[in-house]
């Protein structure tokens, strides 16, 4: 299952997190989805390795620990886009798949009036449409 | 087949180098073998890899042995191909022959039965023994080499090289080197396709019964050790490698079990860089290896290669991929293992990895980036290996030493718990650990920290030991597995490994219970484990599990286990710190410094810990820099550095307040002030910048003239929970416009209190520089300890477009214009007022866009002009000259009060004139009554005395001042002139002479004003000599009264007057006839003279006037007439040369006695500045007593100045005035133009 | 075609918003109007530039992105590309096009008083009509502008019309 979602800002700042733990311990996702951030940074500062996956928004595995991991996307607006999930086999077209609406949430999100750029996320209705995409993970459905 | 493993290994590790056979024909060996051997190992040799590319090796290392050794001799034909590659590569044949008889006989012969054997690959050296002295020897020896050439070599190839035991050369050693390398690099094909061969055949049987896995193994790394040996390691690699994919496809076909390994002693030690570790003929079982360690013998095979190909980064990378996919597969088995059996593995394996790799590392040269890669992946080592071994601290009670940050919770609270089969039950007689464990637990106590802060700690167990470990009970397990695999989530167990756990479960009791099997009945089976027996269970069990005994002394007790996870998170943080992994590094920083702080290494620790909240603050992860800051803050605090504490805590306040309780809040703020308020032995400036914002209003920014104070105000943000008490607040503003302009100061009105939230507040601006100004920083004083700030607030009215672009607002909030006119003052009369009358002046006053609110001016007129303070001034608005301004007197004025144009009567004390509000931003008229006093009797003009005095006579200057602006700051100045006159001007002429002597004197009246004048009477007494004829009252005998003169119109009047008497002249000279005129005038005050103020209500609106006429007796008997002739130019001009004509007429000749004969003397007089007289100034003409002879006399002059000027007069001094006649003598003014440009003698006028 | 529609509605809110920039709010100071109306474009360009990069792969470089501009962008925004894109490889940028959507209406007569929809607007009457012509071009510059940056391009961007309704768009990327 899902247990964090976050979009991290260009500049590395947190711009939403959301953990789907039933514990109040989201601190601990704050950790991984922060130390994740420097493996973006490796892929995108240092392209000597993963040449493929140069320029694809979707960064696929990050971070594989045996007990959690962590998977990335980054578009070309510098927003980061981050998973972390505990289901040890996941499908990376189901990994694509999510990122793809969650990147629409985002861009409708950030469309709102009310929204700040580079402030915090705060709409309801974001944090609503989120949550529904992370319920359908892996559930096969592709929009 | 298999049962050549035994053996395969003993040929392997006997063999490792290159056999080269030496069949020595002639027993020569002997002699050359030291100089052969010398050759070894083969410097360069060109090989063939896998893929037939040729490839360079260098320092192949290769052994001589006869054929005749024992080792080349007696081998089975199959196990020979079996074990081809430690077969010779390379045959040399020694043979010497002198004679060449003998080489045909015997040599030859014997030499085709070595060589028929087409599997070597050989060579022939002829060793000439000849001696270079003996010719014959030496040319014998060649003959038979030839020969031996002729029949050994084809044309394919040489197979002979000729060696001179006696001075041998270099090239020989060449030519043997090259036909070495040939038939080694010949064999070394032809084997690997062999084995290749093999291969392929073998592969084909896959996924049949007959397959085994064994044989292929062992064809493989034969193929792979004959690379090995001929320095091939890349091919010797990729053997390994694919060895190693068929192995993981073979192993993990279910149907079969097979069994796993890993309990035997010591292989809790990882192995995974020791090949030789264990025997294979030890982990092979029905024809298969042992996956725990045949994985680590493969793995281990790689590791060599690489780090002889010196690919230590690559070592790492396997290496940290490999360890944990094993854990995985370790995991598969766990419950078959013992107790934290893959924790252990995976620690020492980590431990061994590092140290193999960092060793070869360090000798070895990398790439920059390869190099971040290594560190990271040491890194990755380092942490996993500590997670690990927090893990088993945690299980054997020492949790309570694990800080319960995110990073540590983020590590174990998502690792599951190790899952034996059955929990270790408690070993006998421990109830003493038992209570130490106890003890520990209950000592430990989450210290809390400052400000109080409450926070539910972090987990750092996936699900509570106690149930888990309690699920797991012996008891339970033995029995009723089903149970147990239900309560195992599906992770653990699949199909393939549920038969084995029975016995393997079953063995494992054996090992991990100490004791005797009696020892289960030591508690009783039913009573669920307390958390301290947990403790104590397990860490017998780990006793049990881990072999390495200083291993077990890391966590035998707190501080060795504390000893050991320092140097691992050190190793961990190290590294990241030099991988691109920063954040990694900082990270574990933080854990580094928690245990410096435990210890009371607070200087350590707040350097750490500062690294941390400087990472997490400057990338805004606002929730982890809470939870670090305050500790902080509380190190800060310790070593009493207050500017680092009181930071620290402005920070924890500007974090979201959602983050921390009000009460939190609250006491974060308590401190700030404690120690603003407290003596600070350093008092430091604060930056607030993040909890005090500030913005200017959204309004446009204020605008002030120049030298005008304002206030602005601002609003201001504080961020702090409660109210807090400023000693001061003030503003700094930095000139947008030159950044030398440094920033102006504001204060605030002194003491204050923000509020939480917004405060509006105003600050006074003093006059400042023109220029527009931005906010700069907003400085204050809390207690002793000033503040500054930045911020600029977001949440304030930000400017849309600089919002938009994220740019830091710049707007100006203030304008500070360039110095211009703000008013202007001029009069509003166009012409001469009455003189000493009280006559209204009226000033315009124009604001020019600038408000004259609360202006005063200041009226000082000068000598010879009062200001009547008992009249009200009247203000009314002036309608600009389109329209006729304002009514024309007082009475009209009240009236017209309704009318748009409005008047207000306003006092006026010693010459100050407050404006009213309604007239600071209209152009207004103010009128205020003055009167010009003259007190020189006017004089009349005739022909005989022409007019003298000039109009600045009648100038009368005030000075004005107006005091405006907001603090009268503002200050205007001007003196404005304002001509006064006479109502009249009056010229006399006798018009006509009768016979009787009476005469008609006709008195002219000009009006000099714009107004017209009622002439109410006129009465004229006369001067001594003169009378009036008829009633001698001096009235005129045209008695036509009222007379009305138009404005600058004229009138006569008539007079009858006679002679009286004859008195002497100079009687008649000094004394004056008066004129009295009573008149009333009608004028606009607008325009000009106007009927005077009335000072008191009963004033009539007769006025008097009085002028003095001087009526000259000799007026009777000219003698002499003089006229002055017109110009002969149009006009004058300024330095042109004009011609002044004068005629002189005898009108009747004098007696003789007056006159001297036939000269007369006459002289120009012109006024210096005015005139430059060209020709002569005075002089004698003659002149001819005959009446009516006449001359003219003419002077040349030049006008000096531009204006109404007085032309020069001719005077004739010796002519008594009285005889002379002036007609008149000449104009009274004459106009002179200003001067062409180019002229020289231009003066301004 | 709903598109037609909106695209004229659209031309209408542009126009309109320029004018009521130029001639309301800030009739005094044309420049101040010009900042704020790039300011909106920018904006508009910030949150295009989020969406219309959706699901595209990350651009290598600079070129990359101005080829974006000029082709996908400048389709979703006018249903046309860029004619002519010039560079001198230093960072300068020459996007033009040949008709540009919104200038399409504006006709420069300087005899008449235009009944365009331009300057239909009777503020905008007293300045001339190339003022204002040139006042519509900081809506795309600044739209352009915000792409840009958003895509981590920090530049300026500057627009010239050479002969309507012809125009071209200079961008200046900051080093």
């Amino acid at each position: 299952m899902i247990v964090c979602v976050a979009v991290v800002g260009h500049q590395n700042n947190p711009l939403y997190l959301q953990s789907f733990t039933e514990a109040d311990d989201a601190l601990k996702l704050h950790h991984v989805v922060h130390c994740s951030l420097d493996v973006i940074d490796e892929r995108v500062n240092n392209p000597k390795r993963n040449a493929p996956t140069l320029n694809e928004t979707f960064l696929g595995l990050l971070y594989p620990t045996e007990n959690y991991k962590v998977y990335g996307y980054l578009t070309n607006t510098k927003v980061k886009f981050l998973m972390v999930t505990t289901d040890l086999d996941v499908k990376d077209a189901d990994a694509r798949n999510f990122f793809r609406k969650f990147h629409a949430a985002y861009v409708d999100a950030v469309s709102n009036p009310f929204h700040v750029p580079g402030k915090k996320i705060a709409s309801r209705s974001f944090g609503a449409r989120v949550s529904t995409i992370v319920k359908s993970f892996g559930s096969g459905t592709t929009v | 087949m298999a049962n050549y493993l035994a053996q395969f290994q003993t040929i392997k590790s006997s063999c490792d180098r290159v056999v080269i056979a030496v069949e020595d024909v002639s027993d020569l060996w002997l002699n050359v073998r030291q100089s052969f051997e010398q050759r070894l190992p083969v410097k360069k040799a060109c090989l063939n890899n896998k893929a037939r590319n040729p490839v360079f090796v260098e320092n192949l290392p290769a052994e001589f042995i006869q054929t005749t050794d024992s080792r080349l001799r007696s081998r089975f034909p199959q196990e020979q191909y079996l074990f081809w590659f430690r077969e010779p590569y390379a045959t040399v044949v020694l043979v010497t022959c002198e004679d060449l008889d003998e080489f045909k006989t015997i040599l030859k012969p014997r030499l085709k039965l070595i060589v028929q054997n087409d599997e070597r690959e050989w060579f022939i050296v002829f060793v000439s023994k000849a001696h270079p002295g003996n010719d014959q020897a030496t040319k014998m020896a060649k003959k038979v080499y030839a020969r031996l050439e002729t029949d050994f070599n084809t044309k394919r190839r040489e197979r002979c090289c000729k060696f001179d035991l006696h001075g041998t050369d270099a090239d020989f050693w060449d030519d043997f080197d090259s036909k070495m390398v040939d038939c080694i690099r010949n064999t070394l094909d032809r084997r690997v396709q062999f084995y290749e061969e093999e291969n392929r055949k073998l592969s084909e049987q896959r996924f049949t019964p007959i397959w085994n896995f064994c044989n292929f193994f062992i064809l493989k790394e034969s193929l792979a050790f004959m690379f090995e040996v001929t320095n091939l390691h890349e091919d010797s690699l990729r053997e390994y490698d694919e060895l190693e994919l068929c192995y993981s496809e073979s192993v993990n076909l279910p149907g079969k079990h097979r069994e796993f390994g890993g309990l035997d002693t010591g292989d809790d030690q990882a192995a995974l860089l020791n090949p030789g570790f264990k025997a294979l003929t030890q982990i092979i079982q029905d024809d298969v290896f042992r996956e725990f360690e045949f994985r680590q013998y493969i793995f281990a095979c790689q590791a060599k290669l690489l780090f002889k190909l010196s690919r230590p980064v690559e070592v790492a990378a396997r290496g940290y991929a490999f360890v944990v996919g094993f854990s995985k597969t370790l995991a598969l088995h766990e419950n078959a293992l013992p107790f934290c059996f893959r924790e252990v593995w995976v620690i020492t394996a980590c431990l061994g990895l590092i140290k193999s790799t960092s060793a070869q590392y360090d000798n070895g040269i990398v790439a920059i980036d390869s190099e971040k890669e290594f560190h990271r992946l040491q890194g990755d080592l380092y942490s996993l290996c500590r997670v690990k071994f927090m893990r088993l601290a945690y299980l054997i009670g020492y949790g309570v030493e694990i800080e319960k940050s995110p990073v540590n919770s983020a590590s174990l609270s998502m690792l599951s718990w190790p899952k034996p089969a059955t929990w270790p039950s408690i070993p006998p007689d421990s109830s003493a650990e038992i209570m130490t464990k106890e003890k520990i637990t209950l000592q430990a106590k989450p210290r809390e920290k400052l400000f109080n802060i409450q926070r539910k700690p972090l987990p750092l167990e996936p699900s509570f030991l106690l149930r888990e470990a309690n699920r797991r009970r012996a008891f339970l397990s033995v029995g009723n597995m089903s149970e147990l695999y239900d309560s195992v989530d599906g992770s653990g167990l699949d199909a393939h490994s549920k038969l084995p756990s029975n016995k393997s479960s079953s063995n494992l009791m054996i090992r991990t219970m100490s004791g005797p099997a009696t020892s289960e009945t030591s508690l009783p089976v039913d009573r669920p484990m307390r958390l301290s027996e947990i403790h104590v269970a397990a860490e017998h069990a780990l006793k049990q599990t881990i072999s390495d005994p200083d291993f077990m002394t890391s966590l035998s007790s707190p501080e060795e286990f504390e000893n050991r996870y320092m140097e691992l998170t050190k190793g961990a943080a190290d590294n990241y710190h030099r991988s691109w992994w920063k954040r990694h590094g900082v990270v574990l920083d933080g854990e580094i410094a928690a245990i410096f702080f435990k210890h009371g290494n607070y200087d350590l620790a707040a350097k750490s810990y500062e690294k941390v909240c400087a990472l997490y603050s400057a990338e805004g992860w606002e929730e982890l820099l809470a939870d670090v800051l305050p500790d902080l803050a509380e190190c800060q605090k310790i070593l009493n550095d207050e500017a680092g504490y009181l930071a620290s805590c402005v920070k924890l306040l500007s974090l979201e307040s959602s983050l921390f309780s009000s009460k939190e809040r609250q006491a974060f703020q308590s401190e700030v002030v404690r120690l603003a308020h407290s003596e600070m032995k350093h008092p430091v400036p604060l930056d607030v910048s993040s909890l005090i914002t500030f913005a200017g209003n959204p309004a446009p920014p204020l605008e002030l003239c120049d030298g005008d104070p304002g206030t602005l105000s601002v609003a201001v943000w504080s961020g702090f929970p409660d109210d807090i008490a400023l000693e001061s607040l003030s503003l700094r503003l930095s000139a947008s416009s030159s950044a030398d302009e440094g920033l102006k100061a504001i204060k605030s009105s002194d003491a204050r209190v923000l509020v939480p939230g917004r405060n509006i507040i105003t600050f006074a601006i003093p006059p400042q520089k023109p220029g527009s100004y931005v906010l700069g920083a907003l400085t204050g004083q809390i207690g002793k300890l000033s503040f500054r700030s930045h911020g600029f607030s977001q949440d304030g009215p930000v400017d849309t477009d600089e919002f938009m672009s994220f740019e830091k607002p710049t707007r100006p909030v203030l304008k500070v214009r360039k110095p211009r006119a703000l008013v202007d003052i001029t009069p509003a009369v166009s012409s001469a007022l009455l003189m000493n009358e009280l006559q209204w002046i009226g000033l315009i006053v124009k604001p020019i866009d600038y408000s004259l609110k609360g202006g005063i001016l200041h009226i000082d007129a000068g000598a010879e002009l009062k200001i009547e303070e008992s009249q009200m001034i009247e203000i009314e608005s002036y309608r600009s000259n389109g329209e006729q301004s304002g009514p024309t007197d007082a009475s009209k004025a009240l009236s017209s009060s309704s009318e748009p144009g409005r008047v207000e009567k306003v006092p006026i004390e010693n010459g100050k004139i407050k404006l009213p509000d309604w007239a600071s931003d209209v152009t207004t008229l103010v009128w205020f009554p003055v009167r010009a006093i003259d007190d020189t009797i006017a004089r009349g003009t005739s022909p005989a005395s022409p007019l003298k005095h000039s109009i600045v006579d009648g100038m009368r200057m005030i000075a004005l001042k107006l005091e405006f602006g907001a603090f009268h700051n503002q200050v205007f100045e001007r003196t404005i002139a304002v001509h006064f006159t006479n109502p009249f001007h009056v010229s006399t002429r006798v018009v006509d002479k009768c016979n009787d002597g009476t005469l008609l004197l006709q008195v002219i009246l000009h009006s000099e004003v714009k107004a017209t004048l009622h002439v109410k009477d006129v009465s004229l007494d006369l001067q001594a000599g003169f009378e009036h004829l008829g009633n001698g009252d001096g009235r005129p005998t045209s008695s036509l009264f009222p007379l009305v003169i138009a404005p600058s119109s004229r009138a006569g009047i008539l007079f009858v007057i006679r002679l009286s008497g004859t008195k002497d002249l100079d009687e008649l000279e000094n004394s004056d006839s008066m004129m009295t005129i009573k008149y009333g005038i009608s004028g606009d005050r607008t325009t000009g003279a106007h009927s005077p103020v009335p000072v008191k209500p009963d004033d009539s609106e007769e006025l008097l006037f009085k002028i003095s006429l001087k009526l000259k007796r000799p007026v009777l008997d000219p003698c002499l007439a003089v006229g002055f002739l017109p110009f002969s130019t149009d006009c004058l001009r300024v330095g042109q040369l004009v011609n002044m004509k004068w005629r002189v007429e005898r009108l009747k000749d004098l007696d003789e006695a007056s006159l001297p004969d036939d000269e007369i003397l006459y002289q120009v007089d012109a006024n210096p500045q005015n005139w430059m007289v060209a020709g002569r100034k005075c002089g004698h003409i003659s002149f001819s007593k005959a009446q009516g002879s006449r001359i003219e006399i003419a002077v040349t002059c030049v006008p000096l100045v531009s204006g109404y000027v007085h032309p020069p007069q001719l005077g004739l001094p010796d002519v008594g005035e009285a005889n002379v006649s002036c007609n008149p003598a000449g104009p009274h003014l004459v106009c002179v133009l200003p001067p062409t440009l180019s002229t020289s003698y231009c003066i301004p006028a | 075609m709903g598109r037609e529609v909106a695209g004229s509605c659209l031309d209408g809110v542009v126009m309109e918003m320029v004018s009521a920039y130029c001639g309301r709010f800030y009739a005094a100071k044309p420049e101040l109007a010009a900042g704020r109306i790039e300011a909106i474009g920018f904006q508009v360009g910030h949150q295009l530039s989020e969406r219309y990069t959706m699901d595209r792969p990350r651009f290598t470089d600079h070129l990359e992105a101005i080829k974006f501009i000029c082709k996908d962008f400048w389709s979703e925004l006018f249903k046309k590309q860029i004619d002519n894109l010039k560079t001198n490889h230093r960072g300068t940028f020459v996007l033009q096009d040949n008709c540009f959507p919104w200038l399409t209406h504006v006709s420069l007569d300087p005899s008449m008083e235009s009944t365009d929809a331009t300057e239909s607007d009777p503020a905008l009457l007293g300045d001339t009509a190339a003022q204002t012509t040139s006042m519509l071009l900081y809506f795309p510059c600044g739209i352009i502008r915000g792409a840009l940056t958003n895509l981590g391009i920090p530049c300026a961007v500057s627009a010239d019309m050479s002969n309507l309704p012809a125009c071209s768009f200079v961008v200046r990327i900051k080093t």
